[in-house]
């Protein structure tokens, strides 16, 4: 059987993280998101793997370029929708296939329920449907799937993973896959609704966190770098080759450290976090429940709990995040959500920075002191 | 320049042999051929590089054979002068990279003894000449014939009814490939990356005698024994994957190209030579040219030392006086003009050092040490992350001279490097793809960015394209400046900042179409320049590094904008292994 995995979305409303990656591209639990659902492709045992690529695509190609398995790669030349990127893998497709999309984790036991199925997809209970499609089930068929709508009928929705065969094509009318599926639906096909096993997706930067817990979980302990004698350490922990771990460190698992980082003495590395590559943590500094990207430095006596930090982000000493619960205004409506805060790419932070539950963007530049709330554009200068 | 491949095992020889020489085709695509011992020789020639259809065309027997991708020197590309050459009664049958110096005088002499030639190749007469001393033992044909030759070969011979290859090598690149009873020889390590990672590399005047079951190596006729290196490349880098071409995959790699040579770091050997050197002088060809001038302008004024830049192919026609430090700088190790220029300032005593970023490669057996640059297979013909490799290198120099001031810059600059591989440079594409001429200008370091960003140009879009000086535009290219000649000038703040701000609005007043390349939220400058491009406000050291990279970016959209070549530029070869 074959697969398709899309990836040529930039997953807009996860910015600033997008603007140098796309969604499938972000690293959680050191690992992109895409990574996962290759993998539980292979555990069930199907190796042609055809990946759309649009936004950024040459960092996802270089990526896929590196694992062991080939992929085929097709190009989506404008991000017009998922129907249209279905359209662009048409000619790599030669019978029945898996369509997935390439920036949610799903397990290998949900794709193992759909892939002897002729048109099916697997859906999964959420407490926020309205940000995906819902379905209506009738007697494990589904009737009918209704885009994001505001008031939703039940809380079941669509993962976006189907079984689908080639005449799927002849239903792509619109650049929009549910489209495609309500005329599929209209013209009496029959579409088996499955339950996933497990599934996550992460819409806001934020949920990220959530999603860096849950993969956490899966990680192998291994220690590939230098420890020294006397760090503590507790629970699975994963750290790369070429990291040192400076003395009186204590780090509880999970968490994962990358390669050739540089963690000072008498820091302390709470459950949940991932550390990226060539991070440096300066000493006595506190770092929990967070997703920390490549080539991040954070300076000492530093204290940072459920954020995320884009990647090259440089704070001074004495920087604090401070989770808490905010309203965040999000495309038309507004958000309640509680987290640290969100840094985009090359942010950086002079000494005693606090971010008060923001979300910070790329390349933004903080004056020694401030405090920091709410959203930050690109590029702005906090003084 | 050419490439040369050799497979004996159990396997077919004809699907491996063509697969490796495409991995090779960067090093000459005139023309194309292998043969193959079956029942007897079977040779398969022809003009052109390899097509899909005719790879899967050719379909000689036999599970031992050598093949040839040609960059013709002696006799023009066709059918007839493509290797693999055999001699006159088809028993043997030879692939050859170098040049045989006298092959005027051997051609005659074996000609006088009744021998006949078909091609125009310096090659054939190394085919008659094993064909004169081959009395059964292919070994001591090879042996009997190479004192003969004089000048550069890397050479692998088969014969009828010879279960055996034997290599011989020169001046010319030769690596064997250990496999599980099978082995592999080629010019360089990118074919072997298909098939194992244990490779042996031969020295000058070694012969080989290869068999399915292991290889013996003579050098003056003594057995002896070469180590087996494990390689660290893997084939993944040498395949293009996705990408539209090599070169673009080249430039999204630089990132890691600069951060892996930044982190091997540099050995003790090399760190003594460059603290104690008093003064020092580079050699290079190309592209590696410019990463030495630009060490130049950066060490001089950063660490104070006195530092020459010498073309390579020029350096040994006249004798400089020399001392001090020599260092050669080559991505291939392979460059015949570099090689020979440093092994001509070895002759005065200098101490030498090697920079390049093929391990195992010809130059690092001449020099006292050598600093590898990280940059993984580089396959596409125009230069790109080996460049910013060897400039990742050369800053090392740099900091290890300055005691380490730059390493928080330098363990940061692949990020900006990563940033201005997004940048949007469309307008700047469709302004150069319409001009017949482009210059490129900038002062200090940024003079030699210039060049290279119109190297880069001229090599893969071949729109004409000169580097200058800001300051010599006024002394001669002035007369040239018209309203469709566009001028890229590289103008990030310093102390060239003001000048080269004036050097623009003359060029302006000439109504030249302006690019310039300054620091984001410059607004004086992108308000009096044509097109703007922004780079991140960095250091100096990375500000050389972002605006090289937006040039390679520019030369490359423009070169698809015309629909050119890109990964085959033509008449170019990538490791230029003649002088």
């Amino acid at each position: 059987m074959q697969a398709v995995i899309l990836a040529a979305g930039e997953g807009n409303r996860l910015r600033p993280l997008t603007r140098s990656r796309p969604k499938v591209m972000i690293p959680v639990a050191n690992r992109p998101i895409i990574q996962y659902v290759i993998d539980a492709l292979l555990e069930n045992g199907i190796r042609d793997i055809v990946v759309v690529v649009g936004y950024r695509k040459e960092y996802v190609i270089r990526y896929l370029n590196r694992l062991d398995v080939p992929i085929q790669v097709v190009v989506q030349e404008r991000q017009l929708g998922t129907a249209d990127a279905l359209r662009s893998a048409e000619s790599e497709i030669a019978g029945d296939f898996l369509l997935l999309p390439g920036d949610n984790y799903i397990s290998a036991e949900s794709i193992a329920r759909i892939k002897g199925e002729r048109n099916a997809m697997l859906v999964a209970e959420h407490p926020s449907p309205s940000n995906f499609g819902v379905v209506v089930i009738r007697n494990g068929w589904v009737r009918e799937i209704i885009e994001k709508p505001e008031e939703a009928p039940t809380f079941t929705v669509s993962t976006g993973i189907f079984s689908l065969t080639p005449d799927i094509f002849g239903y792509l009318h619109t650049n929009e896959l549910p489209d495609a599926l309500s005329s599929m639906l209209e013209s009496g096909e029959r579409i088996r609704a499955i339950p996933a096993a497990d599934w996550q997706d992460a819409i806001y930067s934020w949920d990220l966190l959530k999603m860096n817990g849950r993969m956490l979980r899966s990680i192998t302990p291994e220690i590939g770098g230098s420890v020294s004698s006397n760090v503590t350490l507790r629970g699975t922990v994963r750290i790369g080759t070429g990291t040192t771990i400076g003395p009186n460190t204590v780090i509880y698992g999970p968490a994962i450290i990358g390669d050739d980082c540089m963690i000072g003495a008498h820091c302390v590395v709470m459950p949940n976090s991932s550390i990226g590559s060539r991070v440096k943590i300066e000493p006595f500094t506190y770092v929990a429940d967070s997703l920390v990207m490549d080539d991040v430095a954070i300076g000492s006596h530093s204290r940072i709990v459920s954020s995320v930090f884009g990647q090259g982000s440089v704070l001074g000493d004495h920087c604090t995040t401070y989770p808490r619960q905010a309203l965040f205004e999000v495309g038309e409506g507004v958000l309640k959500a509680e987290f640290g805060a969100v840094l985009g790419d090359g942010v950086k932070a002079a000494p005693f920075t606090t971010f008060k539950n923001c979300v910070v963007g790329n390349n933004v530049i903080v004056e020694e002191g401030r405090v920091v709330v709410g959203l930050v554009e690109d590029g702005v200068k906090v003084i | 320049m050419c490439g040369i491949v050799g497979y004996i095992g159990r396997r077919e020889a004809t699907p491996i042999l063509i697969q490796g020489l495409k991995r090779l085709e960067y090093r000459g695509y005139d023309s194309f051929g292998i043969a193959t011992v079956g029942s007897s020789i079977e040779v398969f020639k022809k003009q052109g590089r390899i097509s899909e259809s005719e790879a899967g065309a050719v379909s000689l027997a036999g599970c031992i054979g050598i093949g040839h991708t040609r960059w013709a020197t002696h006799g023009e590309p066709n059918d007839i002068n493509a290797h693999p050459h055999i001699d006159c009664r088809g028993g043997v049958a030879v692939v050859h990279n170098g040049v045989i110096e006298n092959f005027t005088e051997l051609k005659r002499q074996l000609i006088e003894r009744g021998h006949t030639f078909r091609s125009d190749t310096d090659t054939e007469v190394i085919a008659h000449l094993i064909e004169e001393h081959h009395h059964g033992d292919l070994l001591e044909a090879v042996r009997a014939t190479v004192p003969h030759l004089r000048g550069s070969y890397a050479l692998l011979a088969v014969a009828a009814h010879d279960r055996r290859i034997v290599a011989a090598r020169d001046c010319s690149p030769l690596v064997l490939g250990i496999g599980d009873s099978e082995l592999f020889a080629a010019s360089d390590m990118t074919p072997l990356l298909d098939h194992t990672e244990r490779v042996v590399f031969l020295e000058d005047g070694d012969i080989a005698d290869i068999s399915a079951d292991g290889v013996e190596i003579y050098h003056q006729g003594e057995k002896v024994q070469r180590p087996v290196e494990l390689i660290d490349w893997c084939v993944e880098d040498a395949r293009k994957g996705g990408f539209a071409h090599y070169m673009l995959k080249e430039i999204f790699e630089q990132p890691q190209a600069f951060y892996e040579t930044i982190r091997a770091g540099v050995d003790e050997t090399v760190r003594n030579l460059v603290l104690s050197a008093d003064e020092v002088t580079l050699v290079a060809c190309g592209t590696s040219y410019h990463t030495a001038l630009i060490f130049k302008y950066l060490a001089e004024s950063l660490c104070r030392i006195p530092v020459r830049v010498e073309l390579a192919s020029e350096f040994k026609y006249y004798t400089p006086p020399i001392s001090g430090l020599a260092v050669a700088v080559t991505q291939s190790g392979e460059t015949a003009d570099t090689i020979a220029a440093l092994k001509m300032a070895k002759a005065h005593n200098c101490i030498t050092l090697a920079i390049t970023n093929v391990q195992g490669s010809t130059i690092t057996r001449v020099t006292d040490g050598t600093l590898l640059m990280r940059a993984g297979p580089e396959i596409g013909v125009a230069a790109t992350k080996s460049y910013i490799a060897q400039l990742a290198a050369l800053m090392q120099l740099i900091n290890i001279r300055c005691g380490g001031v730059f390493d928080e810059v330098l363990s940061h600059a692949h990020l900006a490097i990563g940033e201005v591989l997004m940048r949007d440079i469309q307008d700047a594409v469709a302004l150069c793809r319409g001009a017949e001429h482009i210059f490129f200008v900038g002062r200090g370091p940024f003079y030699p960015v210039s060049l290279e960003g119109a190297l880069k140009m001229k090599e893969i879009s071949y729109v004409h394209a000169e580097g200058y000086a800001a300051g010599e535009l006024k002394h001669g290219p002035f007369a040239l400046l018209t309203p469709v000649t566009p001028v890229v000038a590289i103008c990030p703040p310093g102390s060239t900042y003001g000048v080269m701000v004036s050097n623009i609005k003359e060029i302006k007043a000439r109504r030249a179409p302006i690019i310039a390349l300054g620091v984001d939220g410059d607004s004086e400058l992108a308000e009096i320049v044509d097109i703007f491009i922004p780079l991140p406000d960095t250091h100096l050291l990375v500000q050389v590094l972002t605006s090289s990279v937006v040039l390679q970016l520019l030369a490359y959209r423009t070169a698809c904008a015309l629909q050119r070549d890109i990964d085959r530029p033509r008449n170019l070869a990538k490791s230029v292994t003649v002088e």
